[in-house]
């Protein structure tokens, strides 16, 4: 029995699978793109006019998207690198328990957003020391400080993971040999250390910003009505099944799968093969 | 500073360091969790009370039932398409066996809003029949199949081949090997996938909205959303919140006591 017959009964389930689901609706949405709005529906207008019109009418949400995605996962690298180094060299005792607290976030975008509204509104928990120190609580409520800090947590899991993956395949001889060779140790750790988990870095950042391209309830709750409504997930929301203009939803969701492909591929041939 | 001295204030700031981040990330799940049992009297002392779970209305209890049934659905056939080809992908060598790797994985990178409208679409034009339940089900499948194929691919690279070879030396066929010797080896592994699936499906958010309009059916999250949207931060919405998140922490929780990280790293943990 050749292996052939081995292997593709077993892979055909998950090819057939992803093939139906995944890469034909995404088919799908390509072609929609070209329609202008719910045409495809009845007879469909083929045309360029979706992504001509999307960069003047939608440039605001692509800037906004951005900008809040770009912050977060910049916060992500600050925050999270110090906390893989300690969780892979300095820490011994308890590691399980900091490792399983990184899955909370897991759980959604949805629940980080609900959580920290009810803190910073009026009659919240911190609204008082807020009152105290002079702030209106809705000043920090409806800000993007607010909804940068809610995506930063969101995403904070994927940046400790890629620095982690980057500091584990360091060679700790080079800053063995650095020490020996009359480095201090903060010589060490920035000519050597860090240097080495660049990579780490880069994509911990690439992924930190793919994954909150895609968030929704984080900046619509947190950002408020001025900054976060207007970013790139709500608008594929509103425009296609809120106001039906599919042309126009198919056409922002295709520009965000294609600028998280360019990022992940950017990641994974910067990570050699570890997976994301 | 004595040498020992220094070493002690270093571990100690960097235990303070992990647990100060680990407060960030605890902060959203325990400030909606105070919200939901913490009582003010009008006298201004305080409470803990259960009242707010009483709040919640049938219908959420309705939807959190066909969440968890989208869920098991969800885990039953991610395990059963992902296991073989994992299997596959480990132990036989073939032609473009990477190229098929990313072809199952590409799910992965696109993000949930994109992927929930191309589902859409796909269900008005292509699956009308799956206009319903289980298009959540067919959506989230797809959607995760790569937790279970990720996890299963590790445990089964971190199986010695030596088991296998000695039942199928001691006579025992291809299947028999892999249920009695394989599977029992792997499980914990697989175990690993079925928790991450079940997080992740239990909470998905932004696919299941977009699934919503056109399927007609309603999940918990969702339900959550629309409520912050319309009751604001009243506590039986902060409850209807922690339901799941409970949920999802009882079983990561349950799973790290028989298991431990081992099987974790490496797929989301480092």
């Amino acid at each position: 029995m050749g292996r052939r017959w081995v292997t593709l009964p077993l892979v055909t389930p998950a090819i057939a699978l992803q093939s139906l689901f995944f890469f034909l609706p995404l088919f799908m949405i390509l072609i929609v793109s070209f329609t202008i709005r719910d045409s495809f529906f009845f007879s469909p207008i083929y045309t360029f006019d979706n992504y001509v019109k999307m960069f003047r009418i939608y440039r605001i949400d692509f800037q906004n998207t951005f900008f809040l995605a770009g912050t977060a996962g910049v916060i992500d690298i600050i925050i999270g690198y110090p906390f893989a180094y300690i969780l892979l060299r300095k820490v011994t005792r308890f590691a399980d328990v900091f490792r399983a607290i990184l899955i909370i976030p897991l759980f959604g975008e949805l629940y980080i957003a609900y959580g920290l509204l009810y803190l910073i509104l009026p009659g919240g928990p911190v609204s008082r020391l807020l009152d105290a120190l002079g702030i209106s609580p809705l000043d920090v409520l409806y800000s993007a400080p607010m909804a940068i800090f809610g995506m930063s947590l969101y995403t904070l899991p994927f940046a400790v993971y890629n620095i982690g993956i980057s500091l584990q395949g360091i060679d700790r001889s080079y800053e063995e040999a650095a020490r020996c060779l009359g480095a201090s140790r903060l010589k060490t750790f920035m000519r050597v250390t860090l240097p080495l988990s660049l990579p780490g870095i880069i994509t911990g950042w690439l992924t930190s910003f793919g994954w909150n391209l895609g968030t929704l309830a984080i900046p619509v709750l947190l950002g408020g009505p001025i900054l976060g409504t207007r970013v790139l997930s709500n608008q594929i929301w509103t425009t296609s099944l809120v106001t039906s203009d599919f042309g126009m939803g198919a056409a922002i969701g295709v520009m965000v799968v294609a600028i998280t492909m360019v990022v992940f591929y950017v990641v994974v041939k910067l990570s050699r093969g570890v997976l994301v | 500073m004595s040498r020992r001295m220094h070493e002690r204030l270093s571990s100690t700031l960097s235990y303070l360091y992990l647990i100060l981040i680990c407060t960030a990330i605890l902060l959203p799940l325990s400030i909606t969790l105070y919200r939901a049992v913490v009582v003010t009297r009008p006298d201004g002392s305080m409470t803990i009370s259960f009242q707010s779970y009483t709040m919640i209305s049938e219908a959420f209890w309705d939807k959190v039932l066909v969440n968890v049934s989208i869920s098991l659905l969800t885990v039953a056939i991610d395990v059963a398409v992902a296991v073989p080809a994992a299997y596959a992908l480990v132990k036989y060598e073939f032609k473009a066996k990477r190229l098929l790797f990313t072809y199952l994985n590409g799910v992965w990178y696109v993000p949930g809003i994109s992927y929930g409208l191309a589902l859409v679409l796909s269900y008005y034009f292509v699956y009308k029949f799956l206009l319903g339940f289980w298009g959540f089900v067919v959506a989230y499948s797809t959607g995760f199949m790569l937790l279970a194929l990720l996890t299963a691919i590790v445990a089964f690279r971190n199986l010695d081949p030596v088991y296998e070879e000695a039942a199928r030396c001691l006579g025992a066929g291809r299947l028999k090997t892999f249920f009695k010797v394989t599977l029992p080896l792997v499980g914990p592994g697989i175990t690993a996938g079925v928790v991450l699936i079940l997080v992740l499906s239990l909470n998905e958010f932004i696919t299941a909205l977009l699934l919503s309009g056109p399927t007609r059916v309603k999940t918990a999250p969702l339900q959550v959303f629309s409520d912050i949207r319309h009751a604001g931060i009243q506590p039986f919405v902060a409850a209807e919140a922690t339901v799941l998140q409970l949920v999802s922490l009882a079983i990561v929780v349950l799973y790290l006591k028989f298991f431990g990280t081992k099987y974790l790293r490496g797929a989301i943990m480092i």
